[in-house]
């Protein structure tokens, strides 16, 4: 599928507070279909609270997230896979049952969802594992059968929450080779990451999230160039040291 | 509804390869055929030692001043006859091995004891000389005695009892088995299921596996999913205890001496059997509700386990009120017990067995946990939603109604 300037994703005036802490505040941004998004920030700047609001795990304090112009239901007409930051899953399964229980949860028959699952099991060379409990696997071995998950439905919407977490630089490429394959199929990513190389490898437009406000966004360049041609690295440091000095002042 | 079947081949499916299901559920049948199989080597060696006396040949001395003993019984036991003033000797006889038993009867039975003299043949065998003794005085007593006055002395009179309730012949006991099943049934759910309807949907908590599922089903779906197939797997493991026990009792029933039940005498009230169902079908709900609810609000399941002996207590505390239910059905204490929702089930599943449940207070006892089991199930649906990301924390009341 070709980029678009088409929103897949799009939040408006978001605002989101926990007791007396309000964390996302005004915040404004587009997904554009087809395209890949990095969506970057600290620990605790509001990432994961902003794409579990999108998804109706957490309901907003004001604003509106929308997904195909909607708020995402479960049962509605959108292909999501969503890779969450906090990964697990059943643990005392078999890995093939595990998948093609998902995949059929996401919609498949049976049949399709297994026989997908047997695919990615040998794309990731883990065909051996398939009816090896879960919990036998090592750490970033269950990774790999939770992102199997994640894209075994073909989405066209993929959201992955620091998706390199845990992995090792082959595995690490092994997933970035996978999320290619998606953007070549015309799948929209976001990407939460820390990570500058897999964004600039990756991304085509970003947004730089710092205490629940937007502090960057556009396409890489635009960035690079609001912030004088540097790194997304430096930018990083940038805006978060610049804070740091804020605080001390303050 | 693809999703609600999927969810609940799932869980069935796990639940069915786990150990744990299996140990439980073979523990039963296993534990009827040692009770079988205790019962029956019992009586089996009660009748070969019972032989085997039979063909035993005892040297026995009777002495009887009461008289009461035919001669021709003695003669039968080939006893040898003492005279009282040799009664010292024919102990010190007994004493050095030279005879097996000796046996004196007193002149006034009524006031002194049968006294039993005898070598020793090991504590199972040592209580022989003893049935001896009081089988010889029977069987002589009760010779030339008509049959009548036979079965009066030794308590075999049998008799029918016929009690009437509103002109009609009423049997309360049988009355009471067929809408008393329900009241089984619930424990037997409750005891064996309650703790995995606790800690099922913390399972989803403590492997993180909260999100991933919540982006693709709807809770709801989950929790119905989960409960039906708890449903299913408790039918499951109902029949594989009752049937090996069932097939045990039919093929077994003469060799063990087992009680035989008609069943075909049993009164058949549609109306309690319905009233039976409905609260048994509305208790299960309730408590399958809050069961899940707590196990959504807490972290692990560990945490859930600790609510689970005050809704055990709520549930069954009741019980302790039995003779109350029976007695004094329309006190106030047993109508609230009837009509809390928290306490209700084993009270109307009761009282309604015994039969002094009305039929208005019970459709009302039914209407209030129907009620009160949507209500919880909507909460319960609410928490899992909302404290499923709690990882660490419970979930607050106050969070779980103030919040969109």
């Amino acid at each position: 599928m070709k980029k678009t300037n088409d929103p897949i994703i799009s939040v408006s005036h978001f605002a989101m507070r926990f007791g007396n802490t309000e964390v996302i505040k005004d915040l404004n941004f587009e997904v554009y279909r087809g395209e890949t998004f990095g969506f970057l920030g600290s620990n605790g700047s509001g990432k994961t609270t902003t794409i579990r609001s999108l998804l109706g795990i957490y309901q907003p304090t004001g604003g509106d997230l929308l997904i195909n112009g909607k708020k995402y239901t479960v049962d509605g007409d959108i292909k999501l896979g969503y890779l969450p930051e906090e990964r697990g899953l059943y643990k005392k399964e078999s890995v093939v049952d595990i998948m093609t229980y998902f995949g059929q949860l996401k919609g498949m028959s049976k049949s399709d969802a297994r026989q997908k699952s047997l695919d990615f099991l040998k794309r990731v060379d883990l065909l051996d594992k398939a009816k090896t409990r879960l919990d036998k696997l090592s750490g970033g071995q269950q990774q790999k059968i939770q992102l199997g998950i994640t894209v075994m439905n073909d989405p066209e919407l993929l959201i992955l929450d620091e998706p390199t977490k845990g992995f090792d630089p082959v595995n690490r490429r092994l997933l970035m080779e996978i999320i290619e394959e998606h953007q070549a199929k015309g799948a929209t990513v976001v990407m939460i990451t820390h990570q500058m190389e897999e964004v600039e490898r990756l991304c085509d437009r970003i947004l730089l999230l710092k205490d629940g406000t937007s502090r960057a966004y556009g396409t890489i360049d635009e960035v690079r160039k609001q912030f004088g041609g540097k790194s997304l690295d430096d930018i990083f440091i940038d805006v978060y040291s610049h804070a740091e000095e804020e605080h001390t002042n303050a | 509804m693809h999703n609600l079947s999927t969810v609940i081949r799932f869980e069935i499916v796990r639940a069915l390869k786990k150990k744990s299901f299996w140990i439980l559920a073979i523990s039963f049948p296993l534990m009827f055929a040692a009770i079988f199989g205790i019962i029956f080597l019992s009586n089996k060696a009660t009748d070969d030692a019972a032989e085997k006396l039979k063909e035993q040949s005892f040297s026995i001395a009777i002495t009887d001043e009461s008289t009461l003993l035919k001669p021709e019984m003695i003669a039968a036991t080939k006893a040898q006859s003492i005279k009282a003033q040799d009664k010292q000797s024919t102990i010190d006889r007994v004493k050095n091995g030279q005879l097996d038993a000796y046996i004196y009867y007193p002149k006034n039975l009524d006031a002194q004891p049968i006294e039993v003299y005898g070598k020793d043949v090991g504590p199972f065998e040592n209580g022989r000389y003893e049935s001896i003794a009081k089988s010889l005085l029977s069987t002589s007593v009760q010779t030339g005695v008509s049959p009548a006055i036979k079965k009066v002395i030794e308590g075999k009179v049998s008799s029918t009892n016929t009690i009437y309730r509103d002109g009609k012949v009423h049997d309360s006991i049988k009355e009471a088995i067929l809408p008393g099943i329900f009241l089984l049934l619930f424990y037997f759910l409750i005891s064996f299921f309650g703790s995995q309807m606790l800690t099922s949907t913390t399972e989803e908590k403590e492997n993180r596996v909260i999100e991933m599922i919540l982006t693709t089903i709807k809770a709801r779906t989950l929790i119905v999913g989960k409960i039906i197939s708890l449903i299913i797997l408790a039918i499951i493991q109902g029949l594989l205890v009752v049937m090996p026990a069932l097939i045990g009792y039919l093929i077994f029933h003469d060799q063990l001496k087992l009680p035989s039940f008609d069943l075909s005498s049993l009164p058949v009230d549609p109306v309690r059997i319905g009233i039976g169902f409905l609260v048994f079908a509305a208790s299960f709900m309730l408590f399958t509700g809050l069961l899940v609810a707590i196990g959504a609000a807490v972290p692990t399941a560990k945490e859930a386990g600790s609510f689970f002996g005050i809704i055990m207590i709520l549930l069954f505390g009741p019980l302790y009120a039995i003779t109350l239910f029976v007695s004094s059905p329309d006190t106030a204490i047993v109508k609230f017990l009837s009509l809390f929702p928290l306490t209700s089930p084993i009270p109307l599943m009761m009282r309604n067995a015994i039969g002094n449940l009305g039929i208005g207070e019970a459709i009302l006892g039914i209407a209030i946990l129907v009620v009160s089991a949507v209500i919880v199930m909507a909460i319960g649906i609410r928490i899992f939603r909302f404290g499923a990301l709690e990882y660490s924390r419970k979930l607050g009341l106050k969070e779980v109604f103030v919040r969109k």
